[in-house]
């Protein structure tokens, strides 16, 4: 054990000899920006414990007299129809996420194993999506959607969402190089055929490009808003637009909506807890392109 | 046979995306662009009207304002992307508590714009989060009505920004810091430099590309800003974007001032990602 603590240590003997005082300033700092992310969520916290009429007589940095007082959580899962919402946001999610992998390494293996004519011009469309504000689209893409009678159904948002990201490519394509060529060669020669060696080779190797893609546009797309509440608003709605309706219809009462907010971070935050690594990584990871 | 096969093959595995790019990408900025200069409703005759839609946006102060409003979001972005800086730095090494650090500094970047809304309005409400801790060590004068102030209200709403964003800056900076080579380090400790040196003239060199695309994102954010002034305010109190307009219009069936709009916004967004090509080709 004791060896191991002392190879650990080793690891960061090149960086520079931090100084006591370096040592404190960084814990002040990460303490002072600890409390600059926690503070404006314990009043939501605390809300979500107390009662009707708790709420309107303390202030908002008094902790509740019980926190085993449930009742808004029960109030907010029965009124709400979160539950369906939720459904329908883990459905969309999960089949355009789906698509959204299996088609970007199909183009990342494309761009990155073969060369062909309007390849620059291939990339190109794709970098320049980037600079087009998904805003700056809609008023035509709904007028689209409108017209194949899509609004208010979910598949108007799984088919945005299933599109080809620079940022998704470039991850996939990070992973593809550091695939040997070899490999794919040497199934092609034994005839496997171009969409054999995809499909059996070389998609199960970028399996770990997949995962951070699913996660970090899984984020996204799981807290996207804008799209959503423009196509779903009705019958049909994800959660984040349902979150939304409780929250501004003035009826609720705001301590219902604490908690209601509260059962709205739970799942990210259990995604958050196993998933943190990949977070870190993948976000990072997009930046080197 | 087999060469026949490989395009065919390329064009299978290209065409649906590609053909997405262009439905939902390119064919409506070109769309706009036309639509820009008619006042169709979204449905019946198209009829052209000229440059009206624009000569509107230009006048009308009530559309310049919104555009000014962004810029509080702009300037909300710099302290965002110090203080995303400066927590990469220090968070770059190996200390007790790391982890847990990490853990919470992330959290912001977790939550969706109707949570973040919301807790910003408990926040800032009269009898909120702030100007409660402000009463409590004794600095009641600085007490506002902070959402209902004109004068106040856009940089407040501004400054969530910062909460909301700052963590996906810090990630990335984070992640930048990472890749520096260790031989960097190694060599600047034998020479004898000190922690501060070694961020002065390691750290800061580079991750400059990535300084440039956080910046470029934050920009580009600000021109784009929608949720939190929506769902907060319904864009009022003055706290309307050009956003937040071209999902009025559009709901006003107003489409082609909508599409000028929106047009406004694209071009906002191209000139600012074709000075930041300019400033960094320059280096």
């Amino acid at each position: 054990m004791s060896i191991f603590k002392r190879k650990k240590e080793a690891d960061f003997s090149y960086m520079a000899r931090e100084s006591l005082l370096y040592k404190i300033v960084r814990y002040v700092f990460l303490v002072f920006a600890s409390l600059f992310v926690i503070i404006p969520l314990i009043p939501l916290i605390f809300m979500a414990f107390k009662t009707g009429a708790e709420y309107s007589s303390t202030s908002v940095l008094e902790a509740p007299k019980s926190f085993l007082n449930f009742y808004n959580f029960k109030y907010a899962l029965d009124v709400g129809k979160l539950g369906k919402a939720f459904l329908n946001t883990a459905i969309i999610l999960t089949i355009s996420l789906a698509i959204q992998v299996t088609l970007t390494a199909m183009v990342a293996y494309v761009l990155g194993r073969f060369e062909f004519m309007g390849k620059k011009i291939v990339k190109t469309l794709f970098t320049l999506t980037m600079f087009i504000p998904i805003v700056a689209t809609q008023t035509l893409v709904f007028r689209m959607m409108y017209a194949v009678k899509l609004i208010n159904t979910m598949w108007s948002v799984v088919l945005l969402y299933s599109g080809v990201g620079i940022v998704g490519i470039y991850i996939m394509l990070n992973q593809l190089e550091s695939i040997s060529r070899e490999i794919d060669e040497a199934a092609l020669i034994d005839g496997a055929g171009y969409f054999r060696t995809f499909v059996t080779i070389v998609f199960p190797l970028m399996k770990p490009a997949c995962t951070t893609l699913i996660i970090i546009n899984g984020i996204g797309l799981y807290n996207d808003f804008y799209i959503p509440n423009l196509y779903l608003n009705r019958d049909v709605q994800t959660f984040t637009v349902a979150l939304y309706k409780f929250f501004g219809s003035m009826a609720t009462p705001f301590e219902i909506v604490a908690a209601a907010i509260i059962i709205g971070m739970i799942p990210i935050m259990i995604v958050f807890i196993f998933l943190q690594k990949y977070i870190y990584n993948g976000l990072a990871g997009s930046v080197k392109m | 046979m087999k060469s026949k096969s490989r395009s065919l093959f390329i064009i299978l595995f290209l065409a649906l995306p590609l053909i997405h790019l262009i439905i939902f990408s390119y064919v409506p900025i070109i769309g706009n662009f036309v639509l820009s200069f008619t006042n169709w409703k979204g449905f019946g005759e198209i009829e052209f009207i000229g440059i009206r839609n624009y000569r509107k946006l230009f006048t009308n102060p009530e559309y310049i304002s919104m555009f000014k409003n962004c810029f509080w979001y702009f300037l909300a972005a710099i302290p965002q992307l110090i203080f995303a800086f400066f927590l990469a730095v220090i968070v770059n090494g190996k200390f007790k508590g790391l982890n847990i650090f990490k853990g919470i500094l992330i959290i912001p970047y977790l939550l969706n714009g109707v949570i973040i809304s919301t807790i910003f309005i408990i926040f800032f409400n009269g009898e909120g989060t702030l100007n409660t801790i402000l009463g409590s060590i004794g600095l009641d004068a600085l007490q506002h009505k902070w959402l209902q102030d004109l004068e106040l209200v856009n940089p407040a709403v501004a400054s969530i920004s910062i909460w909301r964003y700052y963590g996906m800056n810090f990630i990335m900076f984070f992640g930048a810091l990472q890749s520096i080579p260790t031989e960097l380090y190694e060599a600047a400790t034998l020479d004898g430099c000190t922690k501060m040196q070694e961020i002065r003239y390691i750290s800061i060199p580079s991750i400059k590309k990535v300084l440039f695309i956080n910046i470029l994102l934050s920009v580009s954010g600000s021109i784009q800003v929608f949720e939190i002034p929506y769902i907060m305010l319904n864009g009022s109190n003055g706290t309307g974007t050009p956003v937040i307009m071209i999902q009025q219009s559009m709901s006003e069936n107003r489409v082609g001032f909508a599409a000028a709009l929106s047009v406004m916004v694209f071009v906002i967004v191209l000139i600012v990602v074709g000075l930041q090509k300019l400033l960094v080709k320059e280096d």
